[in-house]
């Protein structure tokens, strides 16, 4: 098959064309405004974290200086704030701030991030509840389609692109009668439709792949080479997939029309219908406890505590006879009670939130699940993996979180008890958080599953598109 | 008056100097026993024709005679049913691509790329044809050639006549220096002038030796250009004879006779 001469015609008929000219021209400024749009996001994020950084070391500063000065003979700024309390010092005053730094890709894909917390204040209190807790208070159009990035286009977007110059490319050359002329060459009408596509799908791939490795030059993530690598792996397998699938429709020796039709159809249904229907499935099936529910348990558990504060004590105690001598002081004792009413809440509240992570969990192994039913879901969880914007990334961010608040507490709770003050000696020894994140070994072999189901639906598409148009030998 | 120094004359003459295809030389189209069904119906049955060198075949037929059809077959459009049909010895259902190597296809629309120009339609045809490496010059020459003007060689072909696409047509079987031509009713629709341009265009193809078959209602044409005369009736060839035969008898009562005798048969 002469693919050069085919591809030069379809430069020239493109360029000849002013409407389609004028469409890859609108994608064009799309693709553009998106990755913008990423990357004031990712500008907007990194600022918060590096905000948070800062509050971080100014409040130890704070800290440490006011403690010095104590220890010189100065007096705590107030007394309900004395920083040689453990409570105050673990507590409200030295709470250290968890931050996730924007994964490197996340210009082209903020996907959950803007919905995920990416910090979260970590004190002696922060219980099951506080990392429930979204951090930002969002507009809901953009919760509901997710923000205008890179991905979005990517996923919902380009489809269209790609089924506008796709949809006749044998029909029209049927309808317009060139058909009979071009397969009056010694040339194939799969030869033909496979080298008018591949022009095609080099433009919009080309595109794509343009502006996403743009935006990667431009946000600094050549440093995730295996993530850059994968995220155009899977732009790639994704286009061509709808390449195919316009190449399948066009085999049927439809009309134009009626291929628009149909592609407008699979679109609807692969891109909008199918994901939504997974998602209110998902939800129907395993509904998660409202939130309001669980806010009311939080506050009967804490009325609870307060009332039976000296009982709790009492068990507190039992359970921790160690910590039985440390209790002299009465300002001691009433940190070690006002502790152990904390502890109960919290034991509460992991009752509940045990209960709204499994069917968090089980909401998330159905969409699992049911994701081979639309390459659209699967494109969608290889992008945003790739960027570091999937849940993957988050949960491995909470759960380090989680740890880090444990250390924290560790770290203040035996002092609280003992009711031992804090010296500035201790501030150098404060924990610190510090994501670790997942090597991109890791990430490339959880998102190689969807880009492996995406691969092989092209495929099957692709070769049932090249066994029909084999069959195709004439104009008619 | 006219007609002494007139084309007819001149042809005459020219056929004096360029004999039809002798009559041993191996054809350039051929079909044998060939069979063409669409459902029920039996399009083309049992045909055997056969066009060599250098002859302008006119083929002669009602609506539905399977006068496409066979043109078809011989295009790879159609796979037959029965029978074979062969393009400069290439068995088509066997060797397709080799056999539209050889041949070249003007139907009734010539239907090119209307935004693009005449060159760059030829280009890209004869390019997919084989001929890849031919320089502008030469297929603006062949264009002209052909009889565009050299002015329209360079214009988008949306602004082209009829007539003038079929010109490009003959520009792709000349550029792709095809051996077989087949015609689908090429002149229909043509004004007198632009079909007598068409005839004297694949007079000079003939001369080239160049085996043409030639679909046709146009039963003046067919006695002016052809060499050899078929007419078709139900799929099968009911008559076969060379202009010369013919000679001054009248076509059209010959081709209505056998029309007739259909009716009759009804």
């Amino acid at each position: 098959m002469p693919l050069g001469i085919v591809l030069r015609n379809e430069r020239r008929l493109l360029a000849a064309d002013r409407a389609l000219a004028a469409v890859l021209g609108v994608f064009a400024l799309l693709f553009a405004y998106a990755l913008l749009n990423g990357m004031a996001w990712v500008g907007f994020q990194e600022e918060t974290v590096a905000s948070a950084r800062e509050g971080n070391v100014e409040r130890v500063e704070a800290l440490e200086a006011e403690l010095v000065d104590i220890e010189n003979g100065g007096s705590p700024s107030s007394p309900f704030r004395d920083p040689r309390s453990a409570s105050v010092l673990g507590g409200a005053r030295g709470a250290h701030t968890a931050v996730l730094e924007p994964g490197p890709l996340t210009a082209l894909a903020v996907g959950q991030s803007d919905l995920l917390p990416y910090y979260y204040d970590i004190s002696i209190y922060t219980n099951e509840s506080s990392l429930l807790q979204n951090g930002e208070i969002e507009n809901p159009l953009n919760l509901l389609i997710g923000r205008f990035d890179l991905a979005f286009v990517v996923v919902y977007l380009m489809p269209l692109l790609i089924l506008a110059l796709g949809f006749n490319v044998l029909s029209g050359e049927r309808e317009r009668g060139t058909l009979a002329l071009t397969l009056s060459q010694p040339v194939s009408a799969r030869g033909v439709v496979a080298a008018k596509m591949a022009f095609r799908a080099l433009v919009v791939v080309g595109l794509a792949l343009g502006v996403s490795l743009l935006g990667v030059l431009v946000s600094g993530g050549f440093g995730a080479p295996g993530r850059v690598a994968l995220w155009c792996a899977a732009v790639t397998a994704y286009a061509l997939f709808w390449f195919t699938l316009a190449a399948w429709v066009n085999s049927l020796s439809r009309s134009s029309a009626w291929n628009a039709t149909v592609l407008v159809g699979a679109w609807l249904l692969l891109v909008v219908v199918l994901p939504a229907g997974v998602n209110i499935t998902a939800g129907l099936l395993h509904p998660l406890p409202s939130r309001v529910e669980m806010i009311t348990v939080q506050r009967e558990a804490s009325n609870e505590a307060v009332n039976q504060r000296s009982e709790l004590l009492a068990r507190y105690l039992e359970d921790h006879p160690e910590m039985a001598g440390g209790v002299v002081a009465e300002e001691a004792n009433r940190a070690a009670l006002a502790w152990a009413a904390t502890e109960a809440v919290n034991e509460r509240l992991e009752e509940v939130t045990a209960d709204y992570g499994e069917r968090l969990a089980d909401q998330q192994t159905l969409v699992r699940r049911y994701r081979f039913l639309s390459p659209a879901l699967l494109a969608q969880e290889a992008l945003l993996d790739a960027a570091g914007t999937g849940d993957a990334r988050f949960a491995r961010f909470q759960s380090q979180v989680r740890e880090f608040s444990d250390e924290w507490r560790a770290f203040f709770v035996p002092a609280i008890l003992a009711g031992e003050p804090m010296s500035a000696g201790v501030i150098p020894r404060l924990p610190a958080f510090d994501f670790r994140d997942e090597p991109t070994r890791a990430v490339a072999a959880r998102a190689a599953f969807p880009l492996a189901a995406l691969t092989g639906i092209l495929l099957i598409v692709g070769f049932a598109a090249a066994r029909r148009l084999r069959r195709i030998t004439g104009p008619a | 008056m006219q007609s002494a120094t007139g084309p007819a004359s001149e042809r005459a003459r020219e056929a004096a100097r360029f004999p039809s295809a002798a009559p041993d030389a191996a054809p350039v189209l051929e079909a044998r026993a060939l069979v063409k069904r669409y459902g029920d119906l039996e399009a083309v049955s049992n045909l055997d024709l056969a066009v060599r060198p250098g002859e302008i075949y006119c083929l002669l037929g009602p609506n539905g005679a399977g006068k496409t059809t066979t043109i078809h077959t011989f295009l790879g459009f159609l796979e037959p049913d029965g029978g074979s049909v062969r393009v400069a010895g290439f068995d088509v259902t066997r060797n397709v691509l080799q056999a539209r190597r050889r041949l070249a296809y003007v139907p009734e629309q010539v239907m090119l790329y209307r935004n693009l120009t005449g060159l760059e339609n030829l280009e890209y045809f004869a390019a997919l044809g084989g001929w890849e490496t031919l320089t502008t010059t030469r297929l603006t020459e062949i264009l002209v050639d052909a009889g565009l003007p050299r002015g329209a060689v360079g214009r988008r072909v949306s602004t082209y006549s009829k007539g003038m696409r079929q010109k490009v047509g003959i520009a792709i079987a000349v550029a792709k220096e095809a051996e077989a031509l087949l015609l689908d009713e090429p002149t229909s629709g043509l004004d007198p002038k632009a079909s007598r341009e068409f005839s004297e265009l694949i007079e000079k193809l003939r001369r080239r030796g160049v085996g043409i078959l030639m679909a046709t209602h146009d039963l003046f044409r067919a006695k002016e250009s052809g060499t050899r005369i078929g007419i078709m009736r139900s799929g099968t060839l009911v008559n076969e004879m060379t202009t010369e035969e013919i000679g001054h008898a009248d076509l059209e009562r010959i081709y209505l006779d056998h029309m007739h005798e259909v009716e009759a048969a009804k």
